[in-house]
């Protein structure tokens, strides 16, 4: 197996002198799509900020061969890791294409990130129409696209998402998650991604992991996730 | 009601210094809007830091550097000097809380103000004067009488102004660092996670203030004629009112609210003589309350609201 794009072993991460992640070991390989599922609490997001340094956390956290551990968050990021958080976080205040812009802060090459910016209308077409429009006043669905171009705009290697789904829509989670599959199968860009809707989370993944109370306690292929009684009960539902 | 309502120079002369007046409390509110929308911090010290760069001016101009030089290096040492002040006393207290950090500039307000009284004295200086301020120094629009003029001073001080609020919208909407410092104060968070230094635009919001600063103060010298170690004192105030009349994180408002606030204050004593002149801080706070009542936000601020 050659060696994984991104590396978690031994994580713990705390906030404060409460400690959320309990020694999580995790790997995503080049180009892989990998889904973190469990229940609210378990740790789901917290895994992701302990990767972009954005909580205190021990253990070892490598991309590429690269630690992360203990780096500030704005050179984790420039070592090309995009992270679309939770509720979207994108700029109220700036309109669509600067919000695409900010997006792109690490790079130098006007001319690329020019093009980029017309791929990624070509891709959401909703957000060209609003590109001069501020970002706080578009609809959620809207605002989750604009997150994911945005994140996208850095060309990262690993792209995390942080439940994409929410708020959204079924018909538009279903949209935006065929668009994130071209984009991977095109861009061969890796992603690691918390989700509530394990079903279609996994209908699209190579990879799962389960997290519970801060640990991982299931991990496999997405078919063997899916087959997995115990998970079938807490998050398929049947 | 004054005997001179119906005389347009009166009025006009009403409305002029009261806009002149305006545009020193804007420039005192941009620099503290240009420090809240980053890092969330009210610089108490914000006026007295521009006293210490308008001596500044006042030093260099006493060992012969030409007025307009002596104001581009004192602008330049006082970005230094806020941004400096950001990094190395305001970014470390900040962990502590937000009561550390107000304690630090008030602080801060006492220690620079007494430095200034010992280093120059407590006696008014000459100030500084870039601008002609002869007592023929004026155009005339109305012969009058009575006569109705604009000093070279007051129209100075609104040019600058004027460019000043040109050159902060070309570098705040139409430059990379200006994006990067919008974002930052947009959400700081995600700001970092799209690889920002968040640090570097906490302290380049610092210094630019700093340099307004400054610059707002050497205007207050000059129109006063005299500079003296609580120069800024009072404007702070009115400059604090001005950003909360605007709103806090508006740049926009800050002008505008500098520009009402000093039009209220001139306009109001000046048509209702029963108003006393000496009233009219109590009328501009009056004035900030009854905005604050009906837009807490002030005219041009956004609601803070938190989408979880």
């Amino acid at each position: 197996m050659p060696e994984p794009l991104l590396q978690l072993s031994g994580v713990h991460a705390a906030y404060g002198q409460v400690e959320v992640l309990r020694g999580i070991d995790l790997t995503v390989g080049e180009g892989e799509v990998v889904v973190l599922l469990g229940a609210n609490g378990a740790g789901k997001t917290t895994t992701l900020r302990a990767i972009c340094g954005m909580v205190g956390t021990r253990g070892s956290v490598q991309l590429a061969g690269t630690e992360l551990v203990g780096k500030p968050t704005e050179w984790i990021v420039r070592r090309g890791i995009s992270h679309v958080p939770q509720g979207r976080g994108v700029f109220g205040v700036l309109d669509v294409e600067e919000n695409l812009r900010v997006g792109a802060w690490g790079r130098k090459d006007g001319k690329g990130i020019e093009a980029d910016i017309e791929r990624w209308y070509g891709v959401f077409p909703r957000l060209a129409e609003r590109r001069h429009q501020l970002a706080g006043g578009m609809s959620g669905g809207e605002q989750q696209m604009l997150a994911i171009a945005r994140g996208l705009m850095a060309r990262p290697r690993l792209l995390l998402l942080d439940e994409p789904s929410l708020g959204l829509a079924q018909i538009i989670t279903r949209g935006l998650f065929a668009q994130l599959e071209d984009i991977n199968r095109e861009e061969s860009v890796a992603m690691l991604i918390v989700e509530q809707n394990a079903e279609l989370a996994l209908s699209f993944a190579h990879r799962g992991y389960v997290i519970e109370s801060g640990s991982i306690v299931l991990s496999g292929t997405a078919d063997e996730v899916r087959g997995n009684d115990d998970m079938r009960r807490a998050y398929l539902g049947y | 009601m004054s005997p001179n309502i119906d005389n347009p120079a009166y009025l006009l002369q009403l409305v002029t210094s009261g806009l002149t007046n305006g545009a020193l409390y804007a420039l005192v509110a941009l620099a503290v809007v240009l420090v809240y929308k980053t890092t969330s911090h009210i610089n108490l010290a914000q006026g007295e830091m521009a006293t210490l760069g308008a001596f500044a001016v006042f030093e260099l101009g006493r060992h012969g550097v030409p007025v307009w030089i002596a104001i581009g290096i004192a602008l330049v040492l006082s970005f230094l000097f806020g941004a400096g002040l950001e990094r190395g006393l305001i970014r470390p207290l900040e962990k502590r809380g937000v009561f550390p950090v107000i304690l630090a500039t008030l602080a801060l307000f006492l220690i620079i103000n007494a430095l200034v009284a010992i280093f120059w004295g407590t006696q008014p200086v000459a100030a500084p004067r870039p601008f002609p301020s002869g007592i023929e120094d004026k155009f005339d629009i109305l012969t009058g009488p009575p006569p109705f003029f604009i000093t070279h001073v007051a129209l100075g001080i609104l040019a600058v102004l004027v460019a000043l609020l040109v050159g902060l919208w070309l570098l705040l909407e139409k430059t990379k660092l200006g994006l990067g410092y919008r974002a930052v104060a947009a959400n700081r968070e995600a700001a970092e996670v799209m690889g920002i230094p968040v640090g570097r635009m906490f302290m380049f919001g610092w210094g630019i203030a700093a340099a307004l600063g400054t610059l707002a103060a050497g205007l207050v010298a000059e129109t006063a004629g005299t500079l003296d170690f609580n120069s800024m004192a009072a404007i702070l105030i009115f400059g604090l009112a001005a950003a909360t009349l605007g709103g806090f994180d508006s740049v926009p408002g800050a002008a505008v609210g500098g520009l009402a606030l000093g039009l209220v204050m001139a306009v109001v004593p000046g048509v209702f003589t029963f108003i006393k002149g000496d009233l009219s801080l109590v009328i501009a706070l009056i004035v900030v309350l009854v905005v604050l009542l009906v837009r807490p936000q002030g005219l041009f601020g956004t609601k803070t609201l938190e989408r979880v």
